[in-house]
């Protein structure tokens, strides 16, 4: 962690005007290091004042100082900008869940699960609200929906007649918790697979194939927005009449890819492509 | 005015839009362009151009169908991309506060026209 | 890749690792090989050399009868294999660049960064010496002396 910060510390110093604020104050926060966290933040909002992830972050900074009407209004100006960031309306549903108003943060945690679905976090937060809350408006209220099912893996007839098996769920994996991987795949920086599968329509496990070909996507992507003065890049989204597919880069060093199938909106892709890519940090920190 | 040139005028005209261009996709050549300053055509064509082949060869590692629509999205915009019938590609280099929904609108729309 | 010059080979190893070209060779207009990347025989150097030159003073003839300012580059598709022969200016005279590639990377890439190269050799080339005149005595033992250098001999 402290080889992270100091290297986002030097990327920053070397290009001020990059979003590496967001990782630093992240990184800066977890450590405790609010102040210093809140500097960073500070400095990476005067220059991206439209930025709404850079407001999400600085609320969590006020949430952990303990300012919780600055983190409100920073959390406020988040959903202005983005109205279906998800983080932050758990964080504005959290204040007033803690000011007593039970209808106004499950409304908030409402509008959280509908922009993401898969979110289990949101559903146990309703959950616990409507437990705990002493009074229900009986125009917020929804009846307690049914419990969710726990996903079971879908028998494949055709396995057999496939020239490769598709990857079991690996419960070592970053992915355990999200259909068993299914349809992403974390790839390294020489194009090996990482972790989960991509099954094709037909069937077939591609995840390798797939895997060899994104390493030179990612340099490819970077070498394009490095010229035409773009910056990094940070995620591509491709739509296709049978598929959306998102790349997005969890490190430096390694990008995931989420498929989904066409009937998903690509917004909802893209918020499951950001959860799988929390996922695949976290799971890389540990198995370094 | 050209089919080339309807089509870049109407994606130019979303907020955000720094320059559109129809590009080969199989050279990576400029076939028409409306660029602002500052956006170097001859790059993005050859370096979208690049790009979209290799996620179109992607896709088919994947058992998919190539691409109608792909965004490459970097610290300071984006750029948007729409493969075109007869090899074509049509390409915009837009800012961070572009309205991308409205320019792929166009750009899908456009891309159906051209040829 | 091999160089007489060492100036070049950063410029030019940059053109490699960003185009995917399978071979390229650099020349004065006269033909004489200053770096190579891809050919394994010196004969094929100096046949391409040759060739090179000449396709360029061909076509440099060809834009004075037609009154056109000369022409830069030309490209050349094949099915399997595509080939650009651009002319360029630099401190040490005119230089012919002579490219194949193929399908694994586009004409586009290719005239994009061979077009930086040419800049970045403009940038770093030695200033300080003069290029020395080619004399008919001497010619025979500098050919050698590349085609030692190019492949390493």
């Amino acid at each position: 962690m402290t080889e992270d910060i100091r290297a986002l510390t030097t990327r920053l110093a070397e290009e001020p005007g990059s979003l590496a604020f967001l990782e630093l104050a992240e990184a800066l926060r977890r450590r405790g290091q609010l102040d210093a966290a809140g500097k960073v933040a500070r400095g990476g909002l005067s220059k991206y004042p439209g930025l709404a992830g850079a407001h999400d972050l600085m609320a969590r900074i006020l949430s952990d100082q303990g300012d919780l009407a600055g983190a409100f209004d920073a959390w406020a100006d988040a959903l202005r900008i983005d109205p279906m960031r998800t983080g932050a309306l758990k964080g504005i549903a959290f204040l007033y869940f803690r000011a007593g108003d039970a209808a106004a943060a499950i409304e908030h945690l409402q509008r959280a699960a509908e922009a993401d679905p898969d979110d289990e976090s949101i559903a146990q937060a309703l959950a616990k609200v409507r437990r705990e809350s002493r009074s229900f408006s009986q125009r917020s209220v929804e009846p307690e929906p049914e419990p969710r099912p726990e996903p079971q893996p879908q028998p494949r007839p055709e396995a057999e007649s496939r020239a490769e098996p598709i990857a079991p769920a690996d419960p070592g994996s970053p992915f355990a918790d999200m259909d068993g991987g299914r349809s992403l795949v974390l790839v390294d920086a020489n194009g090996l697979r990482l972790a989960g599968s991509l099954p094709a329509p037909s069937g077939e496990e591609t995840g390798d194939r797939v895997a060899a070909q994104l390493a030179g996507v990612s340099r490819e992507a970077a070498r394009a927005t490095r010229l035409l003065g773009l910056g990094t890049w940070q995620s591509i989204t491709l739509e296709s009449s049978d598929g959306h597919f998102v790349l997005v880069r969890p490190t430096g060093e390694t990008v995931l890819l989420a498929a989904r199938e066409q009937s998903l909106p690509m917004a909802r892709v893209v918020l499951l492509a950001e959860r799988a890519a929390r996922a695949a940090r976290q799971w890389l920190e540990q198995v370094r | 005015m050209t089919g080339a040139q309807a089509a870049l005028d109407r994606v130019t005209r979303v907020p955000g839009v720094r320059g559109a261009l129809v590009a080969s996709a199989g050279d990576g050549l400029v076939v028409a362009e409306q660029l602002m300053d500052g956006v170097d055509g001859r790059a993005a064509a050859a370096l979208a151009g690049s790009l979209v082949g290799r996620l179109v060869r992607t896709a088919d590692g994947a058992g998919r169908r190539p691409p109608a629509f792909v965004q490459l999205r970097a610290e300071r915009g984006s750029i948007l991309a729409a493969p075109c019938p007869n090899d074509l590609v049509l390409i915009a280099v837009v800012g961070p506060d572009a309205n991308v929904g409205l320019a792929r609108l166009e750009m899908l729309d456009a891309a159906g026209r051209l040829d | 890749m091999r160089s007489l010059e060492p100036w070049v080979e950063l410029p030019l190893q940059t053109f490699l690792d960003e185009s995917s070209a399978r071979l390229t060779l650099l020349m004065t207009s006269s033909g004489q090989v200053v770096a190579q990347h891809g050919f394994s025989r010196s004969l094929d150097v100096m046949t391409a050399a040759a060739l090179g030159a000449g396709i360029g003073a061909s076509t440099d003839e060809l834009a004075r009868l037609m009154g056109s300012p000369r022409f830069e580059a030309l490209v050349h598709h094949g099915p399997r294999q595509s080939c650009l022969l651009s002319g360029f200016s630099t401190p040490r005279g005119r230089w012919i660049g002579l490219v194949v590639f193929g399908p694994e990377t586009t004409v586009g890439i290719v005239q994009l960064f061979f077009d930086q190269m040419v800049q970045q050799l403009a940038a770093v080339a030695p200033r300080d010496q003069p290029a020395a005149p080619a004399l008919a005595e001497n010619f025979e033992h500098e050919l050698d002396a590349s085609l030692k250098a190019l492949f390493g001999r």
